[in-house]
């Protein structure tokens, strides 16, 4: 089944780290939860010579709730994502996508930084992340260094992290209030399946103008990416629809999605303009509805209202 | 001891005391406990592992194929290809009890020199692990020169068009006609005309074809297999040249069939390996060998023409169907006779003419699958009926209403079904249970459709089909049952446990059912065609009665009163409505033992045998009976996303008789998921005949998430020709999904998707076409 490889299972962060430096000539990944890597070794398109497992690593787990920044460990599993109310209040689109994440098998097993590092542009935890501005932190033997996650992808599968560095943590800053924060997966199915589309949302308001834009779309480029023009269209405006129309038209523009098997380009072309519209004009009418008094915690505007009321009556299957 | 006892039997219970209840099924248990074994749970000492080498394209010539390096692998014990085999093809008709056989149906074992089909055999390997084998197989060297392939079926028709195999594409040519149809079109108000697709389907059973062979002390090939026919020993010893007798297959409990093993999969391959080797050899596909391994769904391609009057009489039908039978024959000429005599589907038709092909291509081959060609014709005359009903202004269930076919009436083949047709009922109660509608929000448009259907149950005709069962009571009162049919997971075998317990006065507990051996078990038939139930029901039925009109006869001369006055339940023997005077049943039993009397019986059931359909009419008997009922959904389509929701699904099917209420629902539970996802999501995509979805992250089945709870309504009209006056639920529970499904987007958004799965792209598409808001461009 797999090319045989040697495992080593490192009790702490030092030994990981070092393990990762030891292992600078061969080649040597990480493994965490191993619902991508195990999936490519299988089908021989990666072939470690070493893996390291990450499993005893208790650095890496652990979430830290501050007043200003919330800070999780690399090894979060998007289960202790969904078990957590102080992630439901600080990142509702987090969320909304673990909650559509795979099944609950992988659920249990999949981790935030495998998400990230996997560098798949239909990586459904990135784009919340995104329209968070989260931080990364690197970690290797010899240093650590943070960086923003919108400077981490260097294209398809290409990121900046060296091999013999970690994703030790994953941070960012708390939502002002009002603000809204979304994600909406599009899939071929709802259980289990991989992403279509994806768009992640964050709007901040203030005094009718709109004070922050942050608009994440997954898998419809190479990378995830965020819709920097669509974002700037909207910031310091009151929004209106023929606005948002042009926010969702730029969003479109900035994607360059390629035809596979699960849609064709031209049809997530559309739908990240649709889905875009949807958010944004949601959120907006959210704040109206609420005289700016909306939070981040009860913000969670659902894309979808039929579909989200439904999901929300099968959180007992799902989360 | 064969054939039909001589005995009358005796009167069944007037009351039920085991059949039509819930009871807890005799494999649930084991299953449950993780205790039982499937076939690939097995494995013997010395065992080797094999693999199958395949082609990685869909046409082509085999120049060269080396297995050199592969063989001297360290740990490979054989590496066989053609070169190595007699010529010799293997038979891919239906084994039939009476052993019939076309040799034009042949596909070869290995290629030999043509390969045309994606994953065709080249190869096989044995060696001492799994490893072992996995890595040889990457050391094959094959030399393979494209060929110019055909992949649509239409276009295969066409003059020019490459031949997959001499002398043409037409691999079967199929045809009704009935009354005039120009007179009818004549009469009609107004004619509507619809092209419907249907596509590929993967049956993705959770086990994936398994096997073990071994060769005995008595020079048989024995072969443990997960397969839904153990009748396979007979083409396989004709493929390998030994004689009948000497392969034996025993089956294991099933993973799952739904038709796709009901062909041979690992067996031939297993049987070669074990007898070259001498050793015991297991073959297991891994899941993407199961998705090249095995035939598929037929896609269809079905062009229906209907002449109807403004009040809404179906004047006359024209129907043309196109089916890809892919690149070997396989089951195609009976999945076509199944679509054929489907389709005017539960409606009465006097004037009809239906033309179908199935057309050969470089596709993945198409043989069984749940619904049979019956299912693709349901797919397109409900979408029809609701097309109809659209260019007349009429209601879609009264249209139906006034179509429906009655009981005693004929069908498409002039055949008059000896059951009750409740399609009406059956539709009426679906409708209804849908409730109040969900209000439209914005984006998300609400939508209701119906599919109604007619599906046969047990085997053609003209197959002659029989069924073997042996029922005996042993001495403590326990009985034992033996038959051959393979329990593929509905609960056959527990339901035969019923039907022999209720006839013989004791309780499931109180039954072991010994099945699916070829050697030893009588043999039932295939477990296909929605016939273990009618047919294997029967035979236990028969042999049950058998022994119970011996056992009351003694009863009653002990108890000095006519049999017909003795009643059997619960372990207990009485003199009817007079409790106190009993027995044991244990005490009759160890009476009859001293007296001789005969405790067992081996009974054969015979379902009608007929003629072929008049060659030139498609008119006579194809069937023994049929099934009819309804599946009614409502959806939410958002129509900017193109998603669809299912909402509600209900089911209503007249099943005759209920053996195993528990268990009927789980097949309509399993039908209504199966038929969602071919309407809505599953999906196999083929670039030039290679299959590029060959994995459940690709192709999408429907999950707990995307089911909606299924309301089952089972009505009983007690008038199958099965045990009891039972029907069959196995395929119609899946029939009608799918076109309601259909309905109800159709219905939703107005417009519809003429071809399946109807995906939100499709969706997507079809609302811009009709608004005339562009297309979805790819960039530039
Ligand atoms: C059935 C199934 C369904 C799935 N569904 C989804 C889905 O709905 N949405 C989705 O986004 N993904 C899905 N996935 C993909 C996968 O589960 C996720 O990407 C997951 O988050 C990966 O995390 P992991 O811990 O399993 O990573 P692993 O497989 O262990 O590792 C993935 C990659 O990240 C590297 N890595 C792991 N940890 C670190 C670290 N701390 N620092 C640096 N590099 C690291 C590894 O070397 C490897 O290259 C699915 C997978 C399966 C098998």
């Amino acid at each position: 089944m797999y090319a045989p490889f040697e495992l080593e299972m490192p009790g702490d962060l030092a030994g990981a780290l070092d393990a990762l430096a030891a292992g600078r000539d061969s080649k040597t990944v990480p493994i965490a939860g191993g619902t991508n890597l195990i999936v490519d070794m299988r089908a021989k398109r990666e072939r470690p010579d070493r893996v390291v497992a990450l499993g005893e690593v208790g650095e890496l787990r652990g979430m830290d709730f501050g007043a200003e920044r919330i800070s999780i460990g690399g090894r979060t599993t998007v289960t202790d994502l969904l078990r957590s109310p102080e992630v439901a209040e600080a990142a509702p689109s987090l969320i909304e996508s673990a909650r559509l994440f795979a099944g609950l098998m992988v659920r249990n097993t999949a981790t935030v930084a495998g998400n990230i590092a996997c560098g798949s542009p239909a990586a459904d935890l990135v784009p919340p992340l995104l329209s968070l501005d989260a931080d990364v932190t690197l970690a290797s033997a010899a240093g650590t260094r943070t960086v923003p996650l919108d400077e981490y992808f260097l294209g398809y599968k290409r990121d900046v992290r060296r091999p013999d560095e970690l994703i030790t943590r994953i941070s960012w800053p708390r939502l002002p209030v009002p603000s809204v924060n979304t994600f909406y997966k599009l899939a071929r199915r709802k259980g289990d399946a991989i992403t279509v589309t994806g768009v992640a949302l964050t709007l901040c308001a203030a005094g009718g103008t709109c004070t922050k834009a942050r608009i994440a779309l997954g898998a419809v480029a190479p990378i995830v990416l965020r819709a920097r023009q669509a974002e700037a269209l909207l910031e310091g405006r009151a929004l209106t629809p023929a606005l948002i129309d042009r926010a969702a038209a730029a969003a479109a523009a900035a994607s360059s999605p390629i035809d596979d098997v699960r849609a064709s380009a031209g049809y997530r072309l559309h739908t990240v303009e649709v889905l875009t519209r949807r958010l944004v004009s949601r959120a907006w009418d959210r704040f109206d509805r609420q005289g700016d008094q909306g939070t981040a915690a009860s913000a969670a505007v659902p894309a979808h209202e039929v579909t989200a009321q439904r999901r929300a009556g099968s959180d007992g299957r799902s989360a | 001891m064969t054939g039909i006892t001589s005995e009358a039997p005796s009167r069944p219970n007037v009351r039920f005391r085991q059949v039509g209840r819930p009871l807890t099924r005799t494999d649930a248990p084991g299953k449950v406990a993780g205790r039982t074994p499937y076939a690939g749970d097995y494995v013997m000492p010395d065992m080797l592992h094999m693999r199958v080498v395949r082609a990685d394209v869909a046409s082509a010539r085999l120049v060269r194929l080396d297995v050199s390096r592969a063989r001297a692998l360290q740990g490979v014990a054989c590496a066989l290809t053609a070169a190595d085999l007699p010529d010799r093809a293997v038979s891919t008709d239906i084994p039939g009890q009476v052993g019939r056989k076309r040799l034009d149906t042949g596909q070869q074992i290995l290629v030999r020199e043509r390969v045309r089909y994606f994953g065709e055999p080249l190869a096989l390997i044995a060696a001492e692990t799994r490893d072992v084998a996995d890595h040889a197989l990457e050391l094959v060297e094959a030399e393979l020169e494209p060929i110019p392939g055909v992949y649509d079926p239409v276009e295969a028709m066409q003059p020019g068009a490459p031949i997959v195999t001499e002398p043409d594409n037409i691999v079967a040519e199929r045809r009704i006609r009935k009354g005039d149809v120009e007179a009818g079109f004549a009469e009609a108000d107004v004619i509507v005309e619809n092209t419907f697709r249907t596509p590929f389907q993967e049956h993705a059973f959770l086990e994936p074809e398994v096997g073990l062979a071994w060769v005995d002390e008595n020079d048989v090939v024995n072969i443990r297999v997960s397969t839904q026919v153990i009748e396979h020993f007979r083409p396989i010893a004709d493929a390998i040249g030994v004689p009948h007798n000497k392969v034996r297959i025993r089956g294991a409990l099933v993973g799952g069939g739904f038709g796709g093993k009901e062909d041979l999969t690992v067996e031939i391959y297993l049987a070669l390996l074990a007898r070259r080797t001498g050793r015991p050899v297991r073959l297991e596909y891994t899941r993407e060998d199961s998705f090249v391994g095995h035939g598929k769904r037929h896609p269809f391609v079905l062009t229906y023409r209907t002449g109807v009057t403004r009040d809404g009489r179906i004047t006359a039908l024209d129907v043309r169907m196109v089916a890809d039978s892919g690149a070997y024959v396989f089951l195609s000429p009976y999945v076509l006779l199944y679509a054929l005599v489907a389709a005017p589907g539960p409606y009465r038709v006097d004037n009809l003419d239906v033309f179908a092909r199935a057309v050969a291509t470089n596709n993945m081959f198409t043989s069984a699958f749940r619904g049979f060609g019956a299912l693709q014709a349901c797919a397109a005359y409900e979408q029809q009926m609701d097309e109809v009903a659209k260019a007349i202004g009429l209601d879609r269930m009264e249209l139906r209403r006034r179509n429906f076919l009655k009981t005693g009436e004929p069908m498409s083949t002039g055949f008059v079904p000896p059951s009750a047709i409740w399609t009406d009922r059956c539709a009426e109660r679906a409708w209804a249970a849908l409730g109040e509608p969900t209000p439209a929000r914005g984006p998300i448009r609400i939508g209701r459709g119906i599919g109604c259907y007619q599906q046969s149950y047990g085997r053609l005709t003209f197959l002659h089909d029989t069924s073997e069962a042996w029922v005996g009571v042993e001495m403590d009162g326990t009985v034992v049952v033996r038959s051959g049919v393979t329990d593929i997971g509905a609960g056959q075998v527990s339901a035969l446990g019923q039907i022999a317990v209720e006839a013989l006065g004791t309780t499931l507990d109180n039954v072991v059912v010994y099945n699916s051996d070829s050697a030893v078990t009588p043999l039932a038939g295939t477990t296909t065609a929605t016939r273990a139930l009618y047919m294997t029901g029967n035979a236990v039925k028969q042999a049950a009665e058998a022994v119970r009109a011996r056992l009351v006869e003694r009863a009653a001369r002990a108890f000095g009163v006519a049999p017909d006055d003795v009643d059997m339940g619960f372990n207990e023997v009485f003199v009817a409505e007079r409790p106190d005077r009993s027995m044991p049943l244990v005490e009759l039993v160890r009476i009859c033992g001293a007296e001789g009397i005969h405790r067992s019986e081996l009974a054969m059931f015979r379902a009608p045998f007929t003629d072929f359909l008049d060659p030139e009419t498609g008119q006579g008997q194809a069937h023994p009976d049929y099934a009819y009922g309804a599946h009614a959904v409502e959806v939410a389509v958002d129509v900017d996303t193109g998603e669809v929701e299912v909402l509600k699904s209900v089911a209503a099917h007249d099943v005759g008789q209920c053996i195993n209420p528990a268990a009927v629902e789980g097949q309509i539970q399993g039908g209504a998921q199966n038929g969602q996802g071919y309407a809505l999501s599953e999906e196999m995509l083929y670039e030039e005949g290679r299959l590029i979805t060959p994995s459940f992250s690709e192709y999408l089945m429907p999950t707990a998430m995307d089911m909606p709870k299924v309301e089952c309504i089972i009505l009983e009209s007690r008038s199958g020709v099965g045990p009891y006056g039972a029907k069959g639920i196995g395929e119609p529970a899946m029939t009608p999904v799918a076109p309601a499904i259909a309905n109800a987007v159709a219905d939703a958004i107005g417009v519809r998707v003429f071809e399946m799965p109807i995906t939100p792209e499709r969706i997507v598409r079809a609302l811009k076409r009709r608004d005339g808001t562009g297309r979805l461009d790819s960039p530039a």
